[in-house]
């Protein structure tokens, strides 16, 4: 490019290849802190309180049918013979999953450099912690007697007894606890330097000492950088990777049984698009309300950032409905008559509307994300992206439950009714999450501002100027 | 040359000129100034190289390619650590899994094997403890090598740095440099066209 433009005499327009500012209005650094700091420091609004006493009621409810369902017994929920996984398992594969994306953004698109990726990368990692302690609700407690919980960890014990370590469920206990470790350690060191801003910018005493002890101590010395750098350069291959083995080792759970409609290899890559194509619409539907309540987002977290978000939405969507096809061509093509059977099931038994809503939804919502004018529409982004949620709850409960109430016996066959247990726990899930996102909000830098100052215009020494402009490395 | 030691008194002498933070009855622990852009932070690294100074430090709002070039910082081992940490989850994973399934509690189910021909089913659980263990290594590697935790600092004296550290380029030469005079660095530092050249004096401790 260089070499064909220095020739002709006229400054070349470079304007139509150059990538889209990461910051408008070409605001710099100290703009940034203070926006970003903005939020935090402020007086808590009104609308907050309103928002955190909804989520946590809803949360307190969770709570207390937990509470109910452990001194009653696994019993107040629908889940019986056949189908002893039901809303459990949903739910929790439902959270794990949207989960998988937050990983992917921070950390895959930080290794690829995709440092449009900054700006939302917090809000999104901030999502996989708050979504893995969701599906974490659910293991500990399906198994019925709580107490119990310790059997699936290898404790030596004076019963002499020892898990099962070519149970994919055991692999399971393993994935999401390291999971969970390290996307929350990703989380927090990525946030360090900027709690030591806000640690610097504290005006009163307990704000003071609150940051300052999170914040460890960072001074922003050019040896801190060198490590921190190195860190979270290897934090994010390691997230990388995890994110792949973890939703591979989910899939496992159901890809491993004999089970007609599991047992099929496709699934870890089946729950894996599927992962990230309900993290991105998560990331969307939390992003945008966000832009609307707090103006200065709008500059920082750009059009043009959420249309990339939005992209990978389609992308993930399609191959979402990729899987749907070859789950039909592999029912057919395996000639197993139980496997077109509960392919066939799915679409005729009582649950065919799952199926159907299921199917409607994931395979044209995200298809209109093909048009621009969609995609710019950010109040129907946010229907759309909600919607695509709700069809990835119907996805997931049509993978477990549908699944499970028609197997091999026609005479074991039964259907599965959820009980109001099983739907205020679940709606306390969607109460913890809210909540713990509320309080992001309002404790924590939302937005990664030393990595998005770091990648400014300008903001490096020119003899580098190639890092500046944000032309890659 | 002749090294000159800073003494508590003489240094307060001679930095009349220079303000002060901290407390004057203790000694000086460094000379600080801000630089407003990135570009002069480099220049003045470098020029401090030049002339033999070693301990200095630079405080920057965000990573400033470059700077720890300029400074000759060697490359982090963290990369070592988080290997190290892996290694010894492959170990640790392994022993935990086989030594059970082989030796103490072998559970058989489905007829499946469950010695080293059936080494495959031990893999996730290896995958997973090694990237947990990595993770952790890593964190915990940043935080030990970069003097973390660390609850206060001599350069919280410093009411501009402390204040909002993030509006511009910091670098304190230590007193502790050999090269160290009050009136040589802050000479060099205003030929480097730095700011609020301040002397940072050590806090009296609390008693």
């Amino acid at each position: 490019m260089s070499a064909t433009t220095s020739n002709e005499t006229a400054a070349p327009d470079l304007s139509a290849i150059a990538r889209p500012p990461q910051v408008l209005n070409n605001r710099g650094p100290l703009w940034v802190t203070d926006a970003v700091c903005s939020i935090v420091e402020g007086k808590t609004p009104l609308w907050w309180y309103a928002a955190i006493s909804v989520s946590g009621a809803f949360a307190a409810i969770g709570g207390a049918c937990i509470l109910y369902m452990i001194v009653t017994g696994v019993g107040v929920w629908g889940s019986n013979s056949p189908c002893f996984w039901a809303w459990d398992i949903t739910n929790f594969i439902f959270w794990v999953s949207m989960a998988h994306a937050g990983s992917l953004i921070s950390a895959l698109l930080f290794l690829t450099r995709q440092k449009w990726s900054i700006s939302i990368s917090r809000a999104a990692e901030a999502m996989t912690v708050f979504a893995i302690v969701c599906a974490g609700v659910y293991p500990a407690i399906h198994i019925g007697r709580v107490w119990f919980v310790w059997f699936l960890f290898p404790v030596p014990n004076s019963y002499g007894m020892w898990p099962n370590f070519s149970s994919p469920l055991l692999w399971d206990v393993f994935a999401v606890t390291s999971y969970l470790t390290v996307s929350s350690l990703f989380w927090f060191a990525g946030m360090i330097p900027d709690l030591a801003v806000l640690r610097d910018r504290a005006t009163t005493k307990i704000r003071k000492f609150a940051y300052g002890l999170v914040s460890l101590g960072w001074l922003g010395t050019a040896r801190q950088w060198r490590h921190y750098e190195m860190m979270y350069v290897l934090l994010a291959g390691l997230t990388s990777v995890l994110v792949v083995t973890v939703t591979s080792i989910v899939a496992s759970d159901c890809a491993t049984s004999v089970v007609p409609g599991w047992h099929a290899t496709i699934f870890p890559f089946y729950f894996m698009v599927g992962a990230v194509y309900s993290g991105s619409a998560t990331i969307l539907t939390l992003l945008i309300p966000l832009r609307a309540i707090y103006p200065q987002l709008k500059e920082l977290i750009t059009p043009s950032h959420l249309d990339k978000v939005c992209k990978l939405l389609l992308m993930m969507g399609s191959c979402v409905a990729y899987v749907y096809v070859f789950e039909l061509f592999n029912a057919w093509y395996s000639a197993n008559p139980f496997e077109r059977g509960a392919f066939w099931e799915r679409f005729t038994s009582s649950y065919s509307w799952y199926a159907i809503t299921c199917l409607s939804i994931n395979l044209t919502i995200p298809q209109l994300f093909w048009f621009k004018a969609v995609r710019r529409c950010l109040p129907l982004v946010v229907v759309l992206a909600i919607l695509c949620n709700v069809g990835m709850w119907f996805e997931r409960f049509m993978i477990v439950t549908t699944t499970l109430t028609r197997d091999f016996l026609p005479s074991s066959w039964g259907n599965f009714h959820a009980t109001i247990v099983d739907i205020l726990t679940a709606t306390g899930t969607v109460g913890i999450f809210f909540t713990l996102f509320l309080l992001f909000i309002r404790f924590v830098p939302i937005i990664n501002m030393s990595e998005l100052k770091a990648a400014l215009p300008g903001s490096q020494p020119h003899g580098d100027s190639a890092h500046s402009t944000g032309e890659g490395h | 040359m002749e090294i000159q030691r800073t003494q508590p008194g003489r240094d307060t002498k001679m930095s009349h000129h220079l303000p002060i933070c901290g407390s004057k009855e203790e000694p000086l622990h460094a000379i600080g100034a801000r630089f407003d852009t990135p570009d002069q932070l480099v220049a003045a690294v470098n020029r401090l190289r030049a002339e033999g100074y070693s301990a200095y430090e630079c405080y920057t709002p965000y990573p400033v390619h470059g700077l720890a070039e300029a400074m000759r910082l060697p490359k982090s081992l963290l990369s070592f650590l988080v290997l190290g940490g892996g290694l010894t989850a492959i170990l640790i994973a392994l022993s935990m899994e086989l030594v059970p399934s082989i030796l103490i509690y072998p559970l058989i189910v489905d007829g499946k094997p469950l010695n080293l021909s059936a080494l495959p089913q031990y893999v996730p659980i290896v995958v997973a403890l090694t990237l947990m263990i990595g993770a952790i290594a890593a964190v915990k590697g940043m935080i030990i090598l970069g003097g973390m935790p660390r609850l206060n600092n001599p350069m919280f004296a410093w009411d501009l740095f402390a204040k909002d550290a993030s509006r511009g380029f910091f670098l304190a030469i230590e007193a502790d440099d050999k090269k160290f005079t009050t009136a040589g660095v802050t000479e060099l530092l205003h030929q480097l066209g730095a700011g609020d050249v301040t002397a940072i004096h050590l806090e009296e401790e609390s008693k």
